[in-house]
């Protein structure tokens, strides 16, 4: 139960893919009622001011140390992957320009996912090593219409080892998991991506984003210590796409739910007929469509 | 929104899966395979045939996994089981069968990285045609990380194939909703091969369950009884049945004729781990006496007469042992074919050739060198069809 927890919490929090968190971008502060303004634009290059927050149930935890500086965490996970996010805001004008910086170290928690997503290793020493995953990262924000707000990013996960690691990529049929691992299991996970928040009036907002991720190569297969060759090697290309709807709630939160589609290799093969009806299978790569939805509350308005 | 839900549509006829098939069919054709390479054609108005069963244990040779508790692992590399199934290959080709039954066949598993072991059999047998009857598709398994599995059973050709079917088996019921959804459904396969001159045979292979414990194996095998039964053309059925030979009746009391005592051994196989006890994957007990209609009704490529009335006599047509030979058990035995599983019928007004018939156990068994309890936990079971 643990496990499943930790895989969903992570699923819709740690990607992107999902709608994550933070109401702080700089649009008009004190808001009286739901619907008297609208909600800020999420995950953007904004931050900040001081003393602004904002966390979901899944949605990780964000607070404002000051005007250009803020934490990103997700306690839930905490216990089992500790966490953080330093976001350093480097322009604050027209155009907004925020780096990031973070650190997770998964271990733990995956090792809690042995028996079901990744082998229990009854038999041998092998296990899942320590490891650090840091993220880089860079956010460019501008405003349009007021309120619609676009943002383009690009980032750059990568594991440190501190020690033999026997865990593979997951390969599995969802998205936001097999993004989570990547790094940890293939060495990196590169992101670029753009997305797109428009108000439509004060109560809803509607967000479009796109993601091109590339991973690290499909690793070797080590057993006690002995390189047994490389995994079968899978497309490292994948796309997601993620629409989503906020819509507004009491004075500061909203709900937001939305879809998430991705593409990628799954190892999967079709069957296709040649002119003779005979048949042959030839690797196709494989779309995922899971809905996401969360509970967001901010505050640090002033008010 | 609409045009939304028509791009998801399109991308998803491109390919959007289901988590798990559950093969809901009663019986349903499938695709036949044709090998690109060109083998040479088989002799035109045969007379007899030459059939081999094997269960080919996804490509593993001799690599332990978690289920069967003397290793762990849950995945393979693609340097690993193409020189699995390069050997597997080689031993074919060197018997040299017209018609090849698999079990444990996959074609595009996480564990046997993602190979097309169909294709591959193909392209380096002599074997031109092949009709691959999916068993479990699921496109990931959440257990020990297992991931995505399309594992069945199939049948070579060297003859066309002009039919292929699939037949559903009934599932488990001993299974939570949730294990069922992900877990293997058997079914049988069945292709309808084309000799020439309008002469047509029927081959099956089958793999029934391996661990059930409410019955579900049995009522496996008396379906295909039936099927046997009602089959219109001559046929051949091979395969691993996972049930031992009807040399006693497991019901019979001690000291009474039909008894199993000192006849056969019905548990205790030296390849089972004391470990497994009490987990899913627990031999259950034999139920031999299932197997008893096989032996009464069709012709067995082993006689039960051959078998003897010993364990010592039976041990040379034992096909199957889960501990490879470079492995020891608990009490520091040597793992070596213990128990049979694995069988080959034709129909009773047929028969096999003369001294054609055996289990490929090892070197110098039916002309064969390779060294076979490296290649797989089963064994092969082969023989000469005289066709009608």
């Amino acid at each position: 139960m643990n496990a499943l927890l930790f895989v969903l919490t992570l699923a819709t929090a740690q990607t992107g893919d999902a709608a994550s968190a933070a109401d702080v971008a700089s649009t008009p502060a004190a808001v009286a009622s739901p619907g008297a303004w609208p909600r800020p634009a999420r995950d953007t290059a904004d931050v900040g001011p001081k003393g602004r927050w904002s966390t979901g149930f899944f949605n990780p935890t964000r607070y404002a140390l000051t005007d250009g500086f803020e934490l990103e965490a997700n306690p839930l996970l905490i216990p089992v992957a500790p966490n953080l996010t330093g976001r350093f805001a480097i322009l604050k004008k027209e155009l907004r320009l925020t780096a990031e910086a973070g650190l997770l170290v998964p271990t733990f928690g995956m090792r809690l996912m042995k028996g079901y997503f990744f082998p229990t290793w009854a038999t041998s020493t092998e296990n899942i090593g320590w490891m650090l995953v840091p993220r880089v990262g860079l956010l460019l924000s501008g405003t349009v219409r007021e309120h619609d707000v676009w943002t383009v990013r690009g980032d750059f996960t990568f594991r440190i080892p501190l020690g033999p690691n026997s865990a593979t990529p997951l390969e599995s049929f969802i998205a936001p998991l097999d993004l989570l691992f990547a790094a940890p299991t293939t060495g990196y996970l590169a992101r670029v991506g753009g997305a797109y928040d428009a108000a439509l009036g004060n109560w809803f907002r509607v967000r479009g984003e796109v993601n091109v991720y590339l991973s690290g190569p499909t690793p070797h297969l080590f057993v006690g210590g002995e390189d047994k060759g490389q995994l079968s090697p899978r497309s490292p290309l994948y796309v997601t796409g993620h629409v989503g709807v906020d819509i507004a709630t009491f004075k500061h939160s909203r709900v937001t739910v939305g879809v998430l589609w991705a593409n990628y290799d799954q190892g999967a093969k079709a069957v296709v007929r040649d002119a003779d009806g005979f048949a042959d299978r030839v690797p196709v790569r494989s779309n995922n469509i899971l809905p996401t939805l969360d509970y967001i509350w901010s505050g640090g308005f002033g008010d | 929104m609409r045009t939304l839900f028509i791009v998801f549509t399109a991308l998803c006829s491109v390919s959007c899966e289901w988590a798990a098939d559950s093969l809901s069919f009663t019986r349903e054709e499938i695709p036949v395979y044709r090998e690109k390479a060109a083998s040479p054609e088989p002799t035109a108005n045969p007379t007899r045939l030459k059939v081999m069963a094997w269960n080919v244990k996804y490509g593993a040779c001799r690599i332990d996994f978690w289920f069967d508790f003397w290793g762990d692992r849950t995945q393979m590399t693609t340097q690993e089981v193409e020189g699995c199934l390069t050997k597997i290959s080689e031993l074919i080709e060197q018997y040299n069968p017209d018609i090849l039954m698999t079990e444990e066949i996959e074609v595009d598993s996480r564990r046997s990285a993602y190979i097309d072991m169909v294709r591959f059999i193909l392209e380096h047998t002599p074997l031109r045609y092949a009709a691959y009857g999916e068993t479990w598709n699921t496109r990931y398994a959440p257990s020990e990380g297992v991931g995505r599995v399309n594992l069945g059973n199939a049948v070579f050709s060297r003859y066309p194939i002009v039919k292929a079917e699939r037949i559903r088996q009934e599932d488990r019921t001993d299974q939570s909703a949730l294990v069922k959804t992900f877990y293997i459904h058997r079914t049988v396969t069945r292709a309808e091969l084309d000799l020439g001159n309008a002469r047509h045979v029927a081959a099956y292979v089958v793999h029934t369950e391996a661990y059930d414990n409410d019955g579900t194996k049995q009522k496996q095998i008396k379906q295909i009884h039936g099927l046997m039964t009602g089959e219109t053309l001559p046929f051949v059925i091979g395969g691993d049945f996972n049930e031992l030979p009807p040399l006693c009746d497991e019901k019979a009391a001690a000291g009474t004729a039909d008894s199993c005592e000192g006849k056969m051994h019905l548990k205790g196989f030296l390849d089972e781990r004391a470990s497994s006890v009490g987990t899913d994957y627990a031999q259950p007990p034999y139920t031999p006496s299932v197997m008893k209609p096989f032996f009464d009704e069709f012709t067995p490529s082993i006689e039960l007469a051959r078998y003897g009335n010993t364990p010592d006599s039976q041990q040379m047509y034992f096909t199957h042992s889960v501990l490879g030979p470079d492995g020891t058990n608990d009490e520091g035995v040597k793992g070596n074919w213990n128990r049979t599983l694995d069988y080959l019928f034709v129909q009773k007004n047929q028969s096999w050739e003369a001294g054609s018939t055996d289990v490929i156990q090892g070197p110098g068994r039916l002309g064969i060198t390779a060294d076979v309890l490296r290649l797989s936990d089963h064994a092969p079971t082969a023989g000469t069809w005289v066709l009608p």
